[in-house]
């Protein structure tokens, strides 16, 4: 057997990493997630660079993609060879999967012109960057379609053996509980965009059938920032160029040599080559960056090409309906839209942790620029009162990471009836549900008592609720539990002022208390 | 079963022991022990003894599910779900009692893995041999006719409707709609589909699965009662402390002691009164026998 590379040992080691903390970006019993769990994500310098630009501010959060940046100066691509996870997973499949020679399309400056848009487009405001970020891809695809899928074909097996042997199966839960508990989602939870995530990940595995690496090579935009950068690293590959006489590395390598010539820009760092050259003349040194007496990019025209799409790609996504933005809620402590949209990565991790399945990749809520960001579907799910994951494992605190004080009364945006289904008003029969619900300790929604006739003329005591807005935080409790059908009969809004609600007396009291039944 | 075996021993028991039955049961009615102490434990153990103890209600063998409120990520002092001391405690009685197992569950209306942990259930109960504090899955809810007077059928859970014995451990509570909640409305933790939807007609509702899903025992938390805001609760000055522990078989008596220490009147409650005019159970309380323990 051939002996496992080094860099092999470093790329299942870091893929195991990222699975164990995708599985783990669950609630699992305590109130904190590990802080460990978006470190792929604070170590990607495509999500610095466009969090850069668009909120030209910086987050100690992305420290780590900081640290990134200056090895890859120093050293060149390892991210691509060592640690991607996306990347790992394409050199696990690519055996299996016959060549058919690279698509021409994507050579040249292809990825440069998928890059520098991007990056400009995040200098006019607009970060696309997650759109296209490798780890964004592979967790989105994950999280929107094959985890749920796994977690649900489980599911319906365990109730297949229930409608089988009935409460027989009872002898074989604890395995299935411990499956439950450590592995699987723990509700399956559907998405919108899921067949396009999926399409996204199988597309970039589709494109192995032209060439090894094809994404990593041609297109991922984490890979040629990482590229430029290390062109300046001072570790390089002697020779630089392929022997006359053998060329048996080139077949060896993942990545490109162009005319014979391995470019800084394109090695993974992988040493293949050093492994297959037979003389053993390939390796690698460290010395300081030669000069190639070639543009930093490519043509000029590509810069200015970039900065131009990005522009108008800026310009592009502007739109957004009204009607649609009105049910555009953001996760709780998000207060501006603009901001938010400057720094969400569209990592997915926020959805992944929800607890109730609050949180769904927007469509066209937002417009078209904020496809791929959280919002919150009540009808389908409700922010837990005393939840703060999603602030927890958001990389760039798009979603700000609120104690759970704050995080109570912070503004997702407010509930208010619609008398026209609402039963007490539109069937004056009593439920007031949504007030049993609401989690505030003086109740948003208060009901009246009113006398009047039901539909039949008999004299009925009704009560009638209404929202209080300086209460309401917009958790969206009310219209997930909502008896009607379809749509409920009380629905929160989004709004502009997000000011947090104020403390009520009861509350801070609350906290000194000591637990007498502990 | 177990109950009507119980009463048929009773029966035959009346022909020996008259003056003994009669004395218990016939007589004063049903009983309501009404325990009062700060260890909440010892208040619990109490007001089922002063029942007749566990064995009463438990035979060796049985499968037991206590079912407490857990609707709620609440922490215990919020008093928005069951004391777990209470649960454990009934938990405790019964496995002494010869329980084989004691399954532990409820629908709770917020997160349920947040609910059973903060509502420090989970922790009570963690470690506990045959004991099941398990969450309930969608597949195992059975469609039930009930030919009540507003739910011709419901569809209910089977661990409830198959289990020897169903010992219902409310807490006693305001609640928005009903005014207060205790044994009646807790049965609602064991029905499925969008049971939000019997607010519509909540009194009749409870009394038809109260019917047909009887609790051989109740056990009626008031260590803390929330007075307000119920029934989530969730502030503090609505938490009034009586450590207080209620049993009894009868489960419309019991919720109709519980109103008063709320400072209201059983016939208040439309859902008690329903329960009663359906034959649940004794809401007169002049007809009830207290023990105060
Ligand atoms: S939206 Fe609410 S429930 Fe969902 S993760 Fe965020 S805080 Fe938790
Ligand atoms: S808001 Fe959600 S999708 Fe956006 S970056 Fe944060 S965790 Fe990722």
């Amino acid at each position: 057997m051939k002996k496992m590379r080094m860099a092999r040992v470093s790329q299942l080691l870091f893929l195991f990493i990222f699975f164990a903390l995708f599985v783990s970006t669950e609630y699992r019993g305590s109130d904190t997630v590990p802080a460990a769990i978006n470190s792929f994500f604070r170590s990607d310098p495509l999500v610095l660079a466009t969090y850069l630009a668009a909120a030209r501010s910086f987050t100690w959060l992305l420290f780590p993609a900081l640290l990134m940046l200056l090895f890859t100066a120093l050293l060149g691509r390892f991210f691509c060879g060592w640690i991607c996870p996306l990347g790992t997973i394409l050199d696990l499949v690519t055996g299996r999967i016959r060549k058919s020679g690279p698509i021409q399309l994507l050579k040249g400056n292809f990825k440069y012109w998928l890059l520098l848009p991007l990056l400009f487009a995040a200098l006019f405001r607009v970060n696309l960057a997650g759109l296209l970020d490798p780890l964004a891809i592979l967790v989105r695809g994950l999280t929107f379609f094959l985890y749920p899928l796994i977690g649900d074909t489980a599911r319906q097996g365990w109730v297949g053996v229930y409608r089988l042997i009935g409460a027989r199966r009872d002898h074989i839960a604890p395995a299935y509980n411990l499956l439950h508990d450590y592995l699987l989602p723990f509700r399956e939870t559907f998405y919108p965009l899921a067949f396009l995530s999926a399409l996204m990940l199988g597309g970039i595995i589709f494109l192995e059938r032209y060439e090894r690496r094809n994404w990593c090579r041609n297109i991922c935009p984490l890979g040629t920032l990482l590229g430029l950068l290390s062109r300046f690293s001072i570790f390089s590959r002697v020779p630089a160029t392929l022997c006359d006489d053998c060329a048996k590395c080139k077949s060896a390598c993942p990545s490109t040599f162009r005319e014979g010539v391995q470019l800084k820009e394109e090695c993974l760092l992988c040493l293949e080559c050093v492994d297959w050259c037979r003389q053993r003349k390939a390796h690698f040194v460290l010395e300081p960056p030669r000069r190639e007496g070639r543009p930093f990019l490519p043509e000029r025209r590509v810069l200015i090409g970039g900065a131009l799409s990005g522009f108008l790609l800026a310009g592009a996504f502007r739109f957004r309906s009204p009607e649609a933005n009105a049910r555009m809620l953001r996760p709780p402590g998000v207060k501006d839209e603009d901001e938010f949209l400057d720094k969400c990565v569209r990592c997915g991790e926020c959805m992944k942790v929800c607890l109730k399945g609050a949180l769904y990749p927007s469509v066209l809520h937002g417009g078209v620029g904020g496809i791929f960001t959280p919002m919150m579907i009540p009808r389908l799910g409700y922010c837990e009162y005393n939840c703060t994951l999603c602030g927890q494992v958001c990389p760039t605190a798009a979603i700000p990471s609120l104690p759970v004080e704050e995080k109570r009364r912070a503004v997702i945006g407010k509930a208010s009836f619609d008398k026209n289904v609402c039963l007490p008003f539109a069937k004056k029969t009593n439920c007031i549900v949504c007030e049993e619900h609401c989690p505030m300790p003086k109740k948003a929604i208060q009901a009246e008592t009113v006398r009047t006739t039901d539909l039949n003329g008999k004299p009925v005591e009704l009560k009638q609720p209404y929202v209080v807005d300086d209460l309401c935080n917009g958790c969206g409790i009310c219209e997930n539990v909502c008896p009607l059908e379809g749509k409920a009969g009380i629905e929160v809004l989004a709004v502009h002022d997000k000011t947090p609600l104020k403390v009520a007396a009861g509350e801070a009291q609350q906290q000194e208390w000591a637990d007498p039944y502990q | 079963m177990k109950r009507r075996a119980f009463l048929k021993f009773a029966g035959l028991a009346a022909l020996f022991h008259r003056f003994f039955v009669r004395d218990l049961f016939a007589a004063q009615g049903p009983v309501v022990a009404v325990a009062t102490n700060r260890d909440h434990a010892a208040a619990t153990r109490s007001a089922i003894a002063a029942l007749g103890g566990m064995k009463r209600f438990v035979k060796k063998g049985d499968v037991v599910v206590v079912k407490p409120n857990i609707g709620w990520d609440r922490s215990p002092e919020q008093a928005a779900n069951t004391n777990p001391t209470v649960v454990k405690t009934v938990v405790q009685e019964a496995l002494a009692a010869g329980a084989k197992k004691v399954k532990v569950f409820d629908r709770p209306c917020n997160d349920e893995r947040r609910c059973y942990v903060n509502s420090g259930i989970k922790a009570a109960l963690a470690g506990m041999k045959n004991v099941e504090l398990k969450f309930m899955e969608v597949e195992r809810y059975r469609k039930v006719t009930l030919n009540g007077k507003a739910l011709p059928e419901w569809d209910l859970y089977d661990e409830a409707l198959d289990a020897n014995v169903f010992i219902n451990v409310p807490v006693a509570k305001n609640h928005g709609l009903t005014r207060v909640t205790a044994g009646l409305k807790n049965v609602m933790g064991v029905m499925g589909r969008n049971r939000g939807s019997i607010h519509r007609k909540i009194d009749e509702s409870l009394a038809d699965v109260n019917r047909v899903l009887k609790s051989h025992l109740v056990v009626v938390d008031a260590t803390r009662i929330l007075t307000d805001n119920g029934p989530q609760g969730g502030n503090l000055a609505d938490v009034k402390i009586l450590n207080k522990v209620l049993a009894s078989t009868d489960i419309v008596a019991i919720d109709a002691y519980a109103t008063t220490l709320f400072g209201l009147k059983p016939e208040d409650i439309a859902v008690t009164v329903a329960a009663h005019r359906r034959g649940l159970g004794e809401i007169d309380l002049k007809k009830v026998r207290l023990m105060q323990v």
